[in-house]
């Protein structure tokens, strides 16, 4: 059974984020980038598969500008087979759904029974490209998903994460999008053995113009998908800042508790 | 008469999800900016059973309900409820969809929305007209910053709405219902109900307490949630965590607070070591008094807290816990 894992390049957290020029979107230029976070309990869901002998290959694919290959790099030093970049400048700022379309466009031919992706980027947050995958591939499709298990090569069943802390179990028949939550497992590192192999894993490279529709879906994406401005969320009202020493910050807590709220 | 908006509906333990009356509420505003009738405004049920429930929502601002039903989409499933939703917005052509950002709205929202071939703007905090153009307001950067969303010439404009960015529609009116055999199609679906879990809870309900004194990432370790749960007990409190704290185990997850833990309205809710990514906010904003504490100022948790210090929790919370236990005359 061939599986793929679907994964981003993102800015990491702590990197200095300031609003571009335009004031469209962040200014990529100060950025340091790794894996996204999600995307790691992912690749680790199909590398435990393939360590109990039911997945047979793990492809990781990303669709990004040149920088994202070491993304696809970090994958194969953790355990991925082969790697597939869609790699295009324009798909940094590109829309979910055109992304979409290109990532179908390269995988469709591949016969992937399980396609993984993490829950949401931790850059744009749309929660949208596994679903879409699913959609425009025509395969079943499961999101937040907690835990994973392949019943038999026809079937998968997987809890997904509802609210108050409960969960709902589905049956999914192959193949399917499922993107996993956090906390699925506890990912892997990449060992200083698995970094000197993934040298010589293959990195299959495709442009836009290589896939069947998608430089000009990229580029007529705007029309329906674009970002009119990007600002620091408002403060709403915004807390009042308390500074000093511990303890004198501490009594004039205690003092606002007991005004505020009554608990003391 | 037309569907300028169509509101996907959810319901849950027999009656419609309050999040479902925050979006009748944002559909009436959006039909004023645009000077569109509130006669436009439909929702769709889908489920089983759906008469009253149906009747209910017609009574509480949708022009109206179209309930699908079907044995086939009694309990969620993204194919059933999306196959759905995608032939009725087929069928209704809306300008605007509005879904929440709930664990069903966000999974089959854009299983339709690609299947109609339309983007979709989701977890918006708000939507509003702009010279004649509805924009799409959402975080972005796990809420560092506010992205504006323009949908172009998308048909529909597709989105998921926050919980909570919204206050429910309270009026009345007098809408009309409409019974639909559920449109699944043909094919077999391929995502099967298999049953609702509660996950194991060691008898933890955050949901009554008065005090909540929460920990995050910040607080480092599992080890070191010592002063975290010191000050809760000192206040007679519970001790809740971010999503972080959970996924790495530092705490079971009944303590976690947050869209996909529990939503809590405590009257005192003291944060460490959280930065406040929005999945944790929407969990805890309507608690009656916050109280923040963080190492990084931009944190933020420091947009929705009353009192904020930003400082080192270890210096801090301690204090406060000594300072508390004195006031009760326990010091």
């Amino acid at each position: 059974m061939k599986s793929l894992v679907l994964i981003k390049q993102v800015p990491n957290t702590d990197s200095p984020f300031r609003i571009n020029s335009a004031g469209t979107w962040v200014d990529e230029g100060n950025l340091t980038y790794g894996l996204n976070d999600y995307d790691r309990y992912a690749l680790e869901e199909l590398l435990r598969l393939k360590d109990a002998g039911k997945v047979t290959e793990v492809v990781a694919l990303t669709a990004g500008p040149e920088r994202a290959s070491s993304a696809l790099r970090t994958c194969l030093a953790t355990g991925a087979d082969r790697a597939i970049h869609i790699k295009d400048d324009a798909l940094s700022a590109a829309d979910p759904l055109s992304i979409a379309r290109a990532i179908v466009a390269a995988v469709k031919d591949e016969g992937f029974s399980l396609i993984l992706a993490g829950l949401q980027a931790d850059d744009d947050n749309h929660m949208a490209i596994g679903p879409f995958v699913a959609r425009l591939l025509d395969h079943a499709c499961a999101t937040a998903v907690t835990r994973l298990e392949l019943v038999d090569g026809t079937t998968a069943r997987v809890e997904r994460e509802l609210e108050n802390n409960r969960v709902q179990v589905v049956e999914l028949t192959l193949p399917a999008v499922v993107t996993v939550q956090t906390g699925i497992n506890e990912p892997r590192y990449a060992s200083l053995k698995g970094i000197m192999a993934a040298k010589k894993k293959e990195v299959r490279t495709l442009s836009l113009a290589d896939l069947k529709g998608g430089a000009g879906d990229v580029a007529a994406s705007a029309a329906r998908f674009r970002t009119v401005r990007l600002a620091p969320p408002p403060k709403g009202k915004g807390a009042e800042i308390l500074s000093g020493a511990a303890d004198q910050i501490a009594k004039e807590l205690v003092k606002r508790i007991r005004e505020k709220t009554g608990v003391i | 008469m037309a569907c300028r908006i169509l509101i996907l509906a959810e319901h849950e333990g027999g009656a419609v999800r309050e999040t479902t009356f925050e979006l009748v509420a944002l559909a009436h505003r959006l039909a004023g900016e645009a000077g569109w009738s509130a006669a436009d405004i439909k929702a769709l049920l889908i489920g089983q059973g759906l008469g009253d429930l149906a009747k209910g929502l017609a009574a509480r601002g949708a022009a109206e309900v179209i309930y699908a039903e079907g044995e086939t989409v009694k309990e969620y499933t993204s194919d059933g409820h999306s196959r759905v939703l995608e032939s009725v917005i087929k069928a209704e052509s809306p300008d605007i969809v509005l879904a929440s950002h709930t664990p069903n709205g966000w999974d089959c929202a854009p299983l339709a929305a690609a299947g109609l071939g339309v983007p979709i703007a989701t977890e918006c905090s708000n939507v509003a007209f702009e010279a004649g153009k509805p924009l799409f307001t959402r975080k972005a950067f796990n809420g560092k910053f506010i992205q504006v969303l323009d949908l172009g010439d998308a048909k529909p404009k597709f989105a998921t709405m926050q919980k909570g960015a919204v206050a429910a529609f309270t009026g009345a009116t007098q809408g009309t219902v409409r019974a639909l055999p559920a449109p699944v199609g043909a094919a077999p679906l391929r995502a099967r109900f298999a049953g609702i879990k509660k996950s194991e809870s060691g008898g933890v309900d955050l949901t009554q307490a008065p005090v909540i004194v929460s920990g995050g990432r910040g607080v480092g370790a599992a080890e070191k949630f010592g002063v975290v749960k010191d000050l809760a007990s000192a206040l007679g409190g519970q001790v809740g965590a971010s999503r972080p704290v959970t996924d790495m185990g530092w705490l079971p997850h009944e303590h976690q607070i947050g869209s996909s833990g529990v939503t809590v309205t405590p009257k005192l809710y003291i944060a460490c070591g959280i930065s406040g990514a929005i999945q944790h906010i929407v969990g805890m904003k309507g608690s009656g008094y916050i109280i923040a504490i963080n190492k990084d100022a931009d944190a933020p948790i420091f947009g929705v807290a009353d009192v904020g210090i930003v400082g080192d929790l270890f210096e801090i919370v301690p204090a406060l816990t000594k300072a508390v236990k004195e006031a009760k005359g326990q010091g």
